[in-house]
C-alpha cells in the first residue's frame, strides 16, 4: 500500500527521531511519524516517502511525578488499562476511555501519544485528559532546536487533526495532582456513546468535580468529545456549577449548559441535532455517577 | 551517532546503515530478523510492506486478510505474546520480534487445548476467522487464565465471525479455560510441554 515509502527509520532516542524527521523535511517529501499505526495505516496516505517509527523510543511508561503523573507517549492503550496507578487515578476515568478505544488488539498497538497527537475530534483519551487538566510535553518542531515545551492539552487542539506541534514531537503527557478538597471530595466520571462502546464515539464525556465538607462546588471540569472541531471544554457550564451546591439540581443545568456549548456536525454517525442532545444526557449522567461516588445523591 | 539499524532504507541492504539516499534502487532489500512460532527468520522487506503481506508472501496462510484496516481482525497475530492486526503493522516495526501465528500453535501433530475446545464445541464454521480467535483466546488467557464470561467476549469481540456469531467461540474459550488452557499459554509450560515433561491431561 506504501508503496512511494523509501526510508523507514527506527531511532531509539526522541534526539535522533528529531533530527531525522527534520532532515527528512527539508529533503521534501511528504513523511510522518508513526507508533501502534492504527491511524496512520489505516489512513493509508500511499504518498508517503518516509516514516520516523517511535516504537523503539524509551517512551513506554507511567511514572508518578509528584503527586500527578507523566505517561510516555507510546505507552498503548493496553498499558494505561493495565497500569494500576492510572487505575487509581480519578476514579479510573482514563484507564476506562482506554479500555473503549477499539477492540484489543488496536489496544495493544494503539498510543496515548498517538491518540492525542493524530487530534480526532473523537479521541478516546482526550476528554478523561482535559478534565485533569493534562499537559503534552513537546520535544523540537517550529522550525528546528531540541528544546522542550510543555502546552496544556486544551491549548494542544487546532482542529480536526490539527495541533499546535508543527514538526515536533509529543513525548509525554502530565497529569497534575488532582484537587482534593480538605474535608471535601472530588470524583470524576467518563462516558461514551457508540454503536458499540469499542466504536468510535458518536458522543463522549468527562467530568471532574470537587467538593468542600459543606457539598459546594470548588472545583468543575467537563469535557466532550466528538461534538466540535476538537475536543473540548465547557467552560460556561463548568463556572454554573462552582460556588454552588452540587446536587442533581445543578448537574442538569451544566448539562443543559454543556450542550449548548458543544459545536457538533451532522456526519455518519449522527446529526448534529442528536450529538447535541446526548452531549445534555452524557454529561447529565457523568455527573450523576460524580455524585454518586461522592457518596451524595440527594 | 545513530545506530547501526535505526534507519532501513531502500536501496540496498548495504544502505541499513542509513548512509547514502537511494531514490531510484529496487525498493525489496530491507532485511528483518523475526522469530516466527519459535523459528528464526531472515526476511527481505520493502519499507512499506505490511506485516500481513509478508506473513502470507512467506507462506504463513493462517494469516488472513480481511478488511485491511484494523476492523475486523482475521489477520491477528501475537507478538510478543500481544495480539495484533497484522495490517495494521509495518513488517519493519517486527525486527527482532517473536510472532506467534496459528501455525505455531499445535505441537506438531498434537493440537493446543484452546484448538480442540474450538473442535469440541463447534466453534468453527467456515473457519476464516478461527485462527484469529484461536490466537486471541490463547493471549487472553495467558494474561487472566480463568476469564469471566464478559471478558471472553470482550476478546472475542475484536475478531469479527460472519457465519453465525460468537455463541459457540465463548462456550470454547470458556472450556478451554477450565482445561487449564491458561496454564499451557504460559511460556514455561510450553517448554516443559515441548520438553516432553508436561503431561498432557
Amino acid at each position: 500500500m506504501f508503496d512511494q515509502l523509501r526510508a523507514f527509520h527506527r531511532p531509539t532516542s526522541v534526539a535522533t527521531a528529531l533530527r531525522l524527521s527534520e532532515s527528512e523535511r527539508r529533503a521534501g517529501g511528504r513523511g510522518t511519524f508513526v507508533a501502534g499505526g492504527t491511524d496512520v495505516v489505516v489512513a493509508g496516505d500511499r504518498s508517503l516517502r518516509w516514516i520516523v517509527d517511535l516504537t523503539k523510543l524509551p517512551l513506554r511508561y507511567v511514572k508518578r511525578r509528584g503527586r500527578g503523573l507523566a505517561i510516555g507517549a507510546t505507552s498503548t492503550f493496553a498499558d494505561l488499562e493495565a497500569s494500576a496507578a492510572v487505575r487509581r487515578l480519578a476514579d479510573g476515568i482514563v484507564a476506562e476511555a482506554a479500555g473503549t478505544a477499539g477492540s484489543r488488539q488496536i489496544r495493544a498497538m494503539g498510543t496515548a501519544g498517538g491518540n492525542l497527537a493524530n487530534a480526532s475530534p473523537a479521541a478516546d483519551l482526550a476528554p478523561p485528559f482535559l478534565a485533569l487538566d493534562a499537559a503534552v510535553v513537546i520535544a523540537g518542531g517550529g522550525g528546528g532546536g531540541g528544546g522542550r515545551r510543555t502546552v496544556p492539552l486544551d491549548a494542544f487542539f487546532r482542529g480536526p487533526n490539527r495541533t499546535v506541534l508543527n514538526g515536533g514531537l509529543l513525548v509525554e503527557i502530565v497529569i497534575p495532582a488532582a484537587p482534593a478538597p480538605r474535608g471535601g471530595r472530588a470524583a470524576w466520571s467518563f462516558q461514551k456513546l457508540g454503536r458499540l462502546e469499542s466504536d468510535i464515539a458518536v458522543v463522549s464525556a468527562a467530568a471532574g468535580v470537587a467538593v468542600d465538607a459543606g457539598g459546594r462546588c470548588t472545583w468543575a471540569r467537563l469535557a466532550l468529545g466528538a461534538v466540535g472541531p476538537t475536543p473540548l471544554r465547557a467552560r460556561r457550564a463548568e463556572a454554573l456549577l462552582v460556588g454552588k451546591p452540587f446536587d442533581r439540581a445543578a448537574a442538569e443545568a451544566a448539562a443543559a449548559r454543556a450542550a449548548e456549548e458543544a459545536k457538533p456536525v451532522t456526519d455518519v454517525r449522527g446529526t448534529a441535532a442528536y450529538r447535541r442532545e446526548m452531549s445534555r444526557v452524557l454529561v447529565a449522567r457523568a455527573l450523576a455517577e460524580c455524585l454518586e461516588r461522592m457518596g451524595r445523591t440527594r | 551517532m545513530i545506530p547501526r539499524r535505526t534507519t532501513h532504507r531502500a536501496g540496498g541492504a548495504k544502505n541499513a546503515a542509513g548512509s547514502g539516499r537511494a531514490s531510484h534502487g529496487a525498493v525489496n532489500d530491507l532485511v528483518i530478523h523475526v522469530k516466527v512460532n519459535g523459528e528464526a527468520r531472515r526476511w527481505t522487506t520493502a519499507p512499506g510492506d505490511l506485516l500481513l503481506d509478508v506473513l502470507r508472501r512467506e507462506g504463513y496462510w493462517g494469516v488472513k486478510r480481511g478488511c485491511e484496516s484494523g476492523e475486523c481482525g482475521a489477520c491477528a497475530v501475537l507478538v510478543d505474546g500481544e495480539p495484533v492486526n497484522s495490517c495494521l503493522m509495518f513488517a519493519v516495526q517486527a525486527d527482532g520480534r517473536s510472532l506467534t501465528t496459528v501455525e505455531g500453535v499445535a505441537d506438531r501433530e498434537r493440537l493446543d487445548v484452546v484448538q480442540e475446545a474450538f473442535l469440541d464445541h463447534g466453534a468453527v464454521q467456515c473457519g476464516y476467522c478461527t485462527p484469529a480467535m484461536v490466537l486471541v483466546t490463547r493471549a487472553l488467557l495467558a494474561r487472566s487464565p480463568h476469564p469471566s464470561e464478559a471478558e471472553v467476549r470482550e476478546a472475542l469481540g475484536g475478531v469479527f465471525c460472519r457465519c453465525t456469531g460468537y455463541k459457540k467461540p465463548v462456550e470454547a474459550v470458556l472450556a478451554a479455560a477450565k482445561a487449564g488452557g491458561g496454564e499451557r499459554s504460559r511460556p514455561a509450560a510450553r517448554r516443559a510441554a515441548r520438553a516432553g515433561k508436561g503431561a498432557r491431561r
